[in-house]
C-alpha cells in the first residue's frame, strides 16, 4: 500500500531548476578552474621570478668570493666578461707539482719581493695564479676556472650581469649589477641586484 | 505530513566543495613548499654562507689582535697575549668563540713560520736569531642553519665527469665532483658532518687536535675557511736609504747595490745576470718622502720620491716613481721590563761585565749573561764618549745586548767594536758624532760582517704642543780612514750626515740624509725581516673553497 506523502519526497527537480543548477554548477567550476589556472600562472611567474633572483644572488656570491680572494680583476669594455686572478691555493690534477697523494690539498706559500712589497705566492714556479673568467653565453652565465667550465646560472629570463672594476692605489673593487627580464613583465627595471666587492689582497699587475 | 529530503542528492554538492578545496589546497601546498624552499635558500642559506665568512674573518681578526698585543703600552695587555689559547711549540689554537645573534662560531690557528733565502715556506721559528717571525693564520667560521634540512632548488646532483679540482674517479674531493651546478657547489651545506673535516681531516682546523672531529652535527651548518699570512713590519725593509725629508747624495762616483749575507760575503754581481746572487743584487733602493732630492751615483735599484723630478737614466737600473708619499712615525724606546738589566758600577769602570753610567775611556766588556734576541742584557748610560770593545759571554756563545744612551754618543776616539757572536742594539736619545771607522762590526767575521749585528735606534724627541720635535737629533759619521762599515740606523727623527768614502753595508732610515762621498753602499737583503719589530700586517688572504 502506498503512502500518499512519498510521491512528493521522490519528486525531482523541474527542468528549469535543473538547468539553473547546472548553470550555477558550471559557473562555479569555471570560476574555480579559471582561478586555479590564474593562480598557477601567477605562482609560476612568481616562482620563476624568484628563481631568477636566486641565480642573481648566486652569480653575485660567486663573483664576490673570487674577487675577495683575488689579486686583480679586469672587466671587459662591455662589462660582461670579468677576469679574476686568484692565488693557486689548491693543487689540481695536471699541475706540475701534483702527485697522487697531494691533489686537492693546499699549497704552502712562497715569498717574493716585488715593487717594494712582499708578495705571497701560491703555486708552482711557472704558475702562481688561477685565472677565473666570468662570461655570458646565450642564456647562461659561465664561470671558467683554468679552463674548467661551470654553468653557474641559466635562465630563460635572460640574466644580464654587468661588472666594472675600479683600480685604486693598492686595491681594487668591482661593482656588479645583474638584471633579468621576467616572463610576466617585459621590463628589466626593478630586477637589478647590486654588489660591491673589494680585493683583500694588495692589487697586483699581471 | 512529514517530508524527508532525498539524502543522495546532497552528495554532489559535498563532492564539488571537497574537490574545489582539494584543488585549492594542492595549489596552496605547492606554493607553500616552493616558498619554503626559496626561503631556505634565499634567507637562511645565503645568509648563513655570508655569516660563516664573517665568523672566519672575525677569527682572523682575533688572532691579529693577539699578535698586536705585544705592541701595547699597557703591560697587562702584553701579559695577556695568547691567554686562553692552546699552545704547543710554535702553534697556537684559539678556543671556539661563539658570538652574534646567530651563534656564529670561529676557531683560529696561528702558526709561527718563516721564509728562507729562496723564499720557501717553513713552519717553526726562524733559525736566524736576528730575524722576526711570520705567522700563518687559519680560521674557520661556522653558521648554523636552523629549521628543516633542505637543499636549494637548483641542486641536481651530477656525475658528469667534470673535474673541478681532481680528475673524475679520484679519491680526492668526491664531494666536489658529486655536486651539481647549483647552489650547493657554491654554498656547501653540511647536514650530518662537516664535509671539510670528513674529507680532509681536522688538521687544517686544528693541528693540535684539541677536538674530536668528525662528529655528527646537531644541526645543519655552513662552514668557511680562510688562510692569512701575516708579515712582520720591520724598520729596514727593502731600502738602502729611506728618508722622510730632504735627500742629497751620494758622490758622483758612488754606487748603491745589494746582496744577501745569507748567501755569503758581498761581491759585486749587479752586472752579472748569470750569477745566482744576481737576483739579490739590484735592491739598492732609495726612498725619499719629499720632493727635495738630489740623487747622484750609480743606483742598482729603484728610486722613489714624493713629488720629486727624478728621471729615468742609465744611472738607475730600477724604476723611478715620483709619486710615493710616506711618513715615518716617531720611534719610542721599547719596553725593557723583560730585558736583563745590568746596573752600573758604584764608581769607575767596574767589573768586566759592567758599564759605567757615564762611559768614557776604553772598556773591554764581557756580559755575564748571554741574553736572547727578545730579552737582551740591558745597560743604561747617560753619556757615551769612550771606546767599547764587546765580547761574547763565553766562547762561541751568541750574546745579545742593548745599550740605552740617554745623552750624546760623541768624541774622536768614541766607538764600538762588535766581536764575533755579539749582537748589539744601541738606543740613543740625543746625537751621535763619531768617526765612522770607530764603529767596527766583526760578527760573524771581519770579511763578512752582518749589518744586523750592530743596530742603532734613534729615540724620537718628545713633541711640543704644536706637534714639533723639541730638539733636533743629528747623526754625524765623520770622515776617517776608508773602512768597511756594517750597521743599521733607524732614526726617523734624525738628520744624518755621512762623510768620506767608506764601504757601507746596511741601511739608514732617517728624517733627512746628506752624503757627499763616493760611498760604496751595499744593502743586505737579510735585513728585510730583521731589526726591531714595529708592527705586523696581513700580507696575503686566501679562502679555502674546498
Amino acid at each position: 500500500m502506498s503512502r500518499p506523502g512519498l510521491r512528493q519526497v521522490e519528486s525531482g527537480f523541474t527542468l528549469a531548476e535543473l538547468l539553473i543548477a547546472i548553470a550555477i554548477g558550471l559557473s562555479v567550476l569555471a570560476v574555480t578552474f579559471t582561478s586555479a589556472v590564474a593562480l598557477q600562472k601567477s605562482f609560476s611567474a612568481v616562482d620563476n621570478y624568484f628563481g631568477a633572483h636566486m641565480q642573481q644572488i648566486r652569480i653575485v656570491d660567486y663573483l664576490a668570493r673570487d674577487v675577495r680572494r683575488g689579486l686583480s680583476v679586469t672587466s671587459s669594455t662591455d662589462k660582461q666578461t670579468v677576469t679574476v686572478k686568484i692565488p693557486k691555493y689548491i693543487i689540481q690534477a695536471g699541475d706540475s707539482d701534483a702527485t697522487v697523494s697531494n691533489i686537492g690539498t693546499p699549497r704552502s706559500p712562497s715569498l717574493a719581493i716585488a715593487s717594494g712589497d712582499y708578495n705571497i705566492n701560491y703555486g708552482t714556479a711557472t704558475s702562481t695564479v688561477t685565472t677565473v673568467v666570468y662570461s655570458v653565453n646565450g642564456s647562461s652565465i659561465l664561470r671558467t676556472e683554468d679552463g674548467e667550465l661551470t654553468t653557474i646560472a641559466s635562465s630563460t629570463d635572460i640574466l644580464l650581469p654587468e661588472t666594472l672594476d675600479i683600480e685604486l692605489a693598492n686595491t681594487e673593487y668591482t661593482t656588479t649589477a645583474i638584471t633579468f627580464q621576467p616572463i610576466s613583465v617585459a621590463d628589466r627595471s626593478g630586477t637589478v641586484v647590486y654588489s660591491t666587492a673589494y680585493l683583500r689582497n694588495r692589487r697586483r699587475s699581471f | 505530513m512529514k517530508m524527508y529530503p532525498a539524502k543522495n542528492e546532497n552528495g554532489n554538492v559535498l563532492i564539488c566543495v571537497l574537490g574545489v578545496i582539494l584543488v585549492l589546497s594542492i595549489i596552496g601546498a605547492t606554493v607553500l613548499r616552493n616558498s619554503t624552499t626559496r626561503l631556505n635558500v634565499s634567507s637562511k642559506q645565503v645568509r648563513a654562507w655570508k655569516e660563516a665568512l664573517s665568523a672566519a674573518e672575525a677569527g682572523g681578526d682575533m688572532a691579529f689582535a693577539e699578535l698586536r698585543k705585544q705592541f701595547s703600552t699597557d703591560s697587562s695587555v702584553r701579559a695577556s697575549q695568547w691567554s686562553g689559547w692552546t699552545k704547543s711549540g710554535t702553534t697556537y689554537v684559539s678556543p671556539e668563540s661563539t658570538f652574534g645573534s646567530s651563534n656564529l662560531k670561529s676557531r683560529t690557528v696561528v702558526e709561527i713560520c718563516y721564509f728562507d733565502v729562496s723564499g720557501n715556506f717553513h713552519l717553526g721559528a726562524n733559525p736566524d736569531p736576528n730575524a722576526n717571525s711570520w705567522y700563518r693564520v687559519r680560521s674557520r667560521g661556522v653558521s648554523t642553519l636552523l629549521g628543516l634540512k633542505r637543499t636549494g632548488m637548483d641542486d641536481a646532483l651530477m656525475n658528469e665527469g667534470r673535474t673541478h679540482f681532481a680528475a673524475f674517479g679520484s679519491t680526492a674531493m668526491k664531494d666536489i665532483t658529486a655536486r651539481g651546478n647549483g647552489d650547493s657547489l657554491l654554498r656547501k651545506v653540511d647536514f650530518k658532518y662537516d664535509h671539510f673535516v670528513a674529507t680532509y681531516g681536522g688538521s687544517w682546523d686544528d693541528p693540535l687536535t684539541t677536538r674530536n672531529d668528525p662528529v655528527a652535527l646537531g644541526a645543519p651548518q655552513i662552514s668557511r675557511r680562510i688562510e692569512q699570512v701575516i708579515t712582520p713590519l720591520t724598520p729596514f725593509f727593502d731600502a738602502a736609504i729611506k728618508t722622510a725629508g730632504i735627500f742629497y747624495g751620494l758622490g758622483s762616483a758612488a754606487q748603491i747595490d745589494s746582496y744577501d749575507s745569507r748567501q755569503g760575503p758581498y761581491a759585486f754581481v749587479a752586472n752579472s745576470p748569470s750569477d745566482p746572487r744576481y737576483i739579490n743584487s739590484r735592491h739598492g733602493n732609495v726612498e725619499i718622502g719629499s720632493s727635495t732630492a738630489t740623487v747622484k751615483g750609480m743606483i742598482y735599484g729603484d728610486v722613489a720620491t714624493n713629488g720629486g723630478t727624478i728621471v729615468n737614466s742609465s744611472q738607475i737600473t730600477g724604476t723611478v716613481d715620483n709619486n710615493v708619499p710616506f711618513t715615518l712615525n716617531d720611534y719610542k724606546m721599547p719596553d725593557v721590563t723583560s730585558w736583563q738589566y745590568e746596573p752600573p758600577p758604584a764608581s769607575g769602570n767596574g767589573l768586566a761585565y759592567q758599564l759605567a753610567s757615564s762611559f768614557s775611556g776604553n772598556k773591554s766588556l764581557t756580559p755575564r749573561y748571554a741574553g736572547t734576541a727578545n730579552a737582551p742584557v740591558y745597560y743604561l748610560v747617560s753619556s757615551f764618549s769612550g771606546a767599547l770593545n764587546i765580547h761574547p759571554t763565553a766562547a762561541a756563545t751568541d750574546t745579545y745586548m742593548a745599550i740605552h744612551v740617554t745623552g750624546d754618543i760623541s768624541g774622536n776616539s768614541t766607538g764600538i767594536t762588535v766581536n764575533p757572536y755579539v749582537h748589539v742594539k744601541i738606543y740613543f736619545d740625543r746625537d751621535i758624532n763619531v768617526k765612522s771607522n770607530n764603529l767596527i762590526n766583526q760578527n760573524p767575521t771581519v770579511t763578512n760582517p752582518m749589518a744586523a749585528n750592530l743596530q742603532f735606534y734613534g729615540i724620537s724627541p718628545p713633541r711640543d704642543a704644536n706637534g714639533n720635535l723639541t730638539w733636533t737629533q743629528t747623526i754625524n759619521l765623520n770622515s776617517a780612514t776608508p773602512s768597511t762599515l756594517a750597521m743599521t740606523f733607524y732614526a726617523p727623527s734624525a738628520d744624518i750626515s755621512l762623510n768620506g768614502n767608506p764601504d757601507f753595508i746596511g741601511t739608514m732610515v732617517c728624517k733627512s740624509f746628506y752624503a757627499n762621498g763616493n760611498v760604496s753602499w751595499h744593502y743586505d737583503r737579510a735585513l728585510n725581516s730583521e731589526g726591531q719589530l714595529l708592527d705586523v700586517r696581513i700580507a696575503s688572504y686566501v679562502e679555502d673553497t674546498r
